[in-house]
């Protein structure tokens, strides 16, 4: 029981070996269906919810704070989808939505350089300099991206449990590798566990209900207790309580709910 | 006979505004009281000296002894010791309880004062009406009136009887024995007791709020606002509780419902208070929390705990007299604001339990440790009256409930007990007068510390010495003016010479009811016992019964708050003269028709 997150960089035939990895150990394999998902529910086009994740946030972003609606709105599917366990998440920024879980195993696969040009050449039909400014590219949005958003380098090996260079070990050993770190432990879901992964799903979908009163709503739940922080007025604090007494009956999970003007004093998981 | 003269009119007519007043409670009935007092001596159907002379009698001087003596009992835990076997016999009923404490304090009124025994279990019977919830209201009543039937249980009871014996010497009567009352003394108290029993609920008043269930010293809930939060509950854990299942920490028994532990006892006995966040709960562990009962229910359900109806364990360290909540408020200026009650330690520096805040109409109970503090936060607390005592003198926060701190002093019971005798014994033994006696024992409880001088003042009611002290002079007056002598010849007159005893017997226990209600129970029973006699020798019955009807229905003192038992219970019942019509009227003929069918069974 256990929940595994492979980031990869782009072209380095992470999807195959999380598809092997779920299939080995009979787990769900999430990944890009779960922005279809957040798309469905918050009736978002599903390219705004890609580009938010894809890309660094803009000027414009930062002031209309949609890129962050949008995170929540992924965050908060992708969580919806973890919560029992026995998943393989290998979409994007899986590390980064599922921060705060120490239980999740999160793995990171590399290649050589070389190889992801010969893959993006076969792939896309592109030259070798075309090939190669891709990949610069799309490697830079991505550092951009979470330094911007959650001030980490992708490329930090710190941020992951295992990583892995996949050029000589192949996919096969990844897969290998990765299911026997997996069955460790310390990846191995309690009770207490997946409570947690089921409050971070209530906080997040419940924030997702919030933030258009206030955009800078941060929600936190444990058991089911919810607490919500608005650094807004008492008017938008009474209209949070207001939207959450309505929602109640929806989330039978929730037990308890106080909103607080002013900020929480430990950091918060969403 | 005596005519009729302006005065007895006078007298009657100020009798009768008494009554009225007493009805129509237009002003309280000690301000009644008062009334009379100054009224009479202006009217002059007394002197001056006799309006005031109540507050030098006998009876209100070992009144306000005997409180005190009650109080210093009461202080030192002695009258708990008492009333304690009988409360673990009578259970948490309300007529079991009514009925165990009346038992015994008719038991003990039966040999000494009425006003004594009612005084002494008067701090106790409160202690049992808070701690068990019941309103005041449906105990004192009921025990008062017993404490009353009591005294006609032996000869030395209450005053009358005592007087009796010498009553009957002019006549050359035989006297009684201390016993011989006993068969009617005791079918007395058993009906009153049956009496309250059967239809207590129907004719005792129930308070119409909240605050009058307990003693009027806690005039706010601060739990109203919060969802009744500040109810301690139990809960046990069974045995099997640890068996399959992760362990659960008290910390998380506070993160996941909510609530707050407070104590726990393991077996075989430990008794952990304010439990640590890292205690792991175990097999059989009795625990006490606070929160919203909905979460309580809910932990009990889903964490398969046992959840008690009242408190059992922790009935005595949870009981309203060594703990409470109080609500404080942050003031302007205070050192807590701008800070976490994490971070200033209130919980652990004075050993008190933060259950909620109170902030601009929300109430927050999820990490309220974490919350910054604000001026106007309300912050409920529990914990013992002394830690929050300690809590309310480091003058961070202002209190909106006042703090019921009450300080015992169990060491002292020796010398509570020591002087309760010695003031027993001068008036056993060498039979010193009442007052003088109480007043020896009361000294002594102030002089060895028992309790403060203070404290002594403070346990004395003023409601009560002047109402009876105010009495005094009406009484006074209706014998003084002949009024009494008058109405007794009148009514006795009219009966005639040949009446069926029965009927001779009943006439004079209503004559003597009434007169008890007016003029006090020694001056009725002086003033009739030898009419009562004379008449019952000239109709050719028994004398010596109709002496006795005197002596047994001047307690039959029910209808109005004039006995002093029933101006003692009076303030702290809540009661108002209605109440004392309504159930005392019922019970004096109940008294009268037990009274006169014993007396017809056991010496006709």
């Amino acid at each position: 029981m256990a929940v595994i997150t492979i980031s990869r960089g782009s072209y380095s035939k992470g999807k195959e070996v999380a598809e092997g990895v779920a299939a080995t150990l009979d787990y769900e394999c999430v990944s890009r269906d779960i922005l279809l998902e957040a798309s469905d529910r918050f009736n978002i086009p599903e390219i705004k919810l890609l580009q938010a994740i894809h890309d660094a946030p803009s000027i414009l972003d930062r002031v209309g704070h949609g890129q962050v609606a949008y995170i929540t709105y992924i965050q908060s599917a992708l969580l919806e989808r973890v919560k029992e366990g026995n998943v393989v998440y290998h979409g994007l920024a899986g590390h980064i939505l599922l921060k705060g879980i120490e239980k999740v195993m999160k793995v990171r696969i590399l290649a050589n350089p070389d190889l992801r040009i010969a893959v993006v050449m076969e792939r896309e039909q592109v030259g070798e300099k075309e090939a190669r400014r891709r990949i610069a590219k799309i490697d830079e949005e991505r550092t951009k991206w979470t330094r911007r958003l959650y001030g980490v380098d992708p490329w930090d090996p710190t941020l992951y449990d295992l990583v892995i260079c996949i050029d000589k070990i192949k996919v096969e050993g990844a897969t290998r590798l990765i299911c026997e770190a997996a069955s460790q432990e310390a990846f191995s879901l309690t009770d207490r566990d997946r409570q947690k992964l089921s409050d971070m799903a209530l906080s997040c979908k419940l924030k997702s209900e919030l933030l258009d009163i206030d955009h800078n709503v941060t929600v936190t739940a444990e058991y089911g207790n919810v607490l919500v922080f608005t650094k807004a007025d008492d008017r938008k604090a009474r209209k949070m309580e207001e939207k959450l007494g309505s929602l109640a009956g929806r989330f039978p999970e929730i037990h308890n709910v106080e909103v607080r003007i002013g900020t929480p004093k430990l950091s918060a998981d969403a | 006979m005596e005519q009729l003269t302006t005065e007895m009119i006078m007298v009657m007519a100020m009798i009768c505004v008494a009554i009225f007043l007493f009805i129509v409670e237009w002003i309280r009935v000690d301000v009644v009281a008062i009334l009379m007092m100054v009224a009479l001596p202006l009217l002059k159907l007394v002197t001056p000296n006799e309006a005031f002379v109540g507050f030098s009698s006998n009876a209100v001087i070992s009144i306000i002894a005997v409180i005190i003596i009650g109080a210093g009992l009461d202080k030192t835990g002695l009258i708990n010791r008492v009333v304690a076997p009988v409360l673990r016999i009578a259970g948490n009923s309300t007529s079991r309880i009514t009925i165990a404490i009346s038992i015994t304090v008719a038991g003990i009124s039966s040999f000494m004062q009425n006003i004594g025994a009612a005084a002494l279990f008067l701090p106790a019977i409160q202690r049992v009406s808070k701690r068990l919830k019941i309103p005041i209201s449906l105990l004192l009543m009921p025990i008062g009136f017993c404490a009353i039937l009591g005294g006609t249980v032996t000869l030395v009871g209450s005053s009358p009887l005592i007087l009796l014996n010498d009553l009957l010497v002019p006549f050359n009567l035989e006297p009684f024995n201390l016993f011989d009352v006993t068969p009617i003394g005791a079918a007395l108290v058993a009906s009153g007791i049956a009496y309250f029993v059967l239809f207590g609920r129907f004719i005792l008043p129930r308070p119409k709020t909240p605050e009058e269930t307990s003693d009027d010293a806690s005039p706010h809930n601060p739990t109203d606002t919060y969802d009744g939060m500040g109810e301690p509950r139990e809960l046990r854990t069974p045995e099997d509780f640890t068996h399959y299942r992760e362990p659960l920490t008290i910390g998380e028994l506070r993160r996941k419902y909510l609530v707050n532990v407070v104590a726990l006892s393991e077996p075989p006995s430990l008794t952990t208070v304010n439990p640590p966040p890292d205690k792991e709960l175990r097999d059989n562990t009795d625990l006490v929390l606070f929160g919203t009962e909905k979460n309580i229910q809910r932990l009990a359900e889903e964490e398969e705990l046992v959840l008690k109806e009242s408190l059992e364990v922790f009935r005595d360290t949870l009981s309203e007299e060594n703990s409470g909540t109080v609500e404080a408020v942050v003031a302007p200026r205070s050192a807590l604001l701008g800070k976490t009650l994490k971070e200033v330690k209130l919980a652990e520096r004075f050993q008190v339990t933060p259950l909620a805040i109170h902030r601009q109409g929300r109430t927050l109970v999820t990490d309220i440790s974490d919350v910054t503090l604000g001026v106007g936060d309300a912050i409920l607390f529990q914990g013992t009256w002394k830690r929050l005592q300690d809590l309310h003198d480091e003058k961070l926060l202002i209190f909106t409930t006042p703090i019921d701190v009450e300080e015992m002093k169990p060491e002292k019971a020796l010398f509570a007990g020591f002087w309760l005798a010695v003031a027993l014994t001068m008036v056993i033994v060498f039979k010193i007068q009442l007052s003088v006696c109480l007043m020896t024992g009361a000294l002594g409880m102030v002089i060895t510390r028992v309790l403060s001088i203070d404290e002594a003042y403070q346990s004395v009611d003023w409601r009560t010495i002047f109402l009876l002290a105010g009495l005094i002079p009406l009484g006074i007056a209706t014998e003084k003016t002949g009024t009494a002598a008058w109405i007794a010849h009148q009514v006795l007159g009219a009966l005639g010479g040949s009446v069926p005893q029965v009927v001779l017997l009943t006439v004079i226990g209503v004559l003597a009811t009434i007169f008890t209600l007016v003029i006090s129970n020694v001056g009725a029973t002086v003033l009739l016992v030898p009419l009562v006699v004379n008449m019952a020798l000239a109709a050719g019955h028994d004398p010596r019964m109709a002496a006795l009807v005197v002596g047994m229905a001047t307690s039959n003192s029910f209808i109005l708050p004039t006995h002093q038992v029933n101006a003692l219970y009076m303030g702290p019942g809540h009661y108002r003269s209605v109440d004392f019509m309504k159930a005392g009227g019922i019970l004096s003929i109940i008294f009268i028709a037990v009274m006169i069918g014993t007396i017809y069974v056991f010496y006709l």
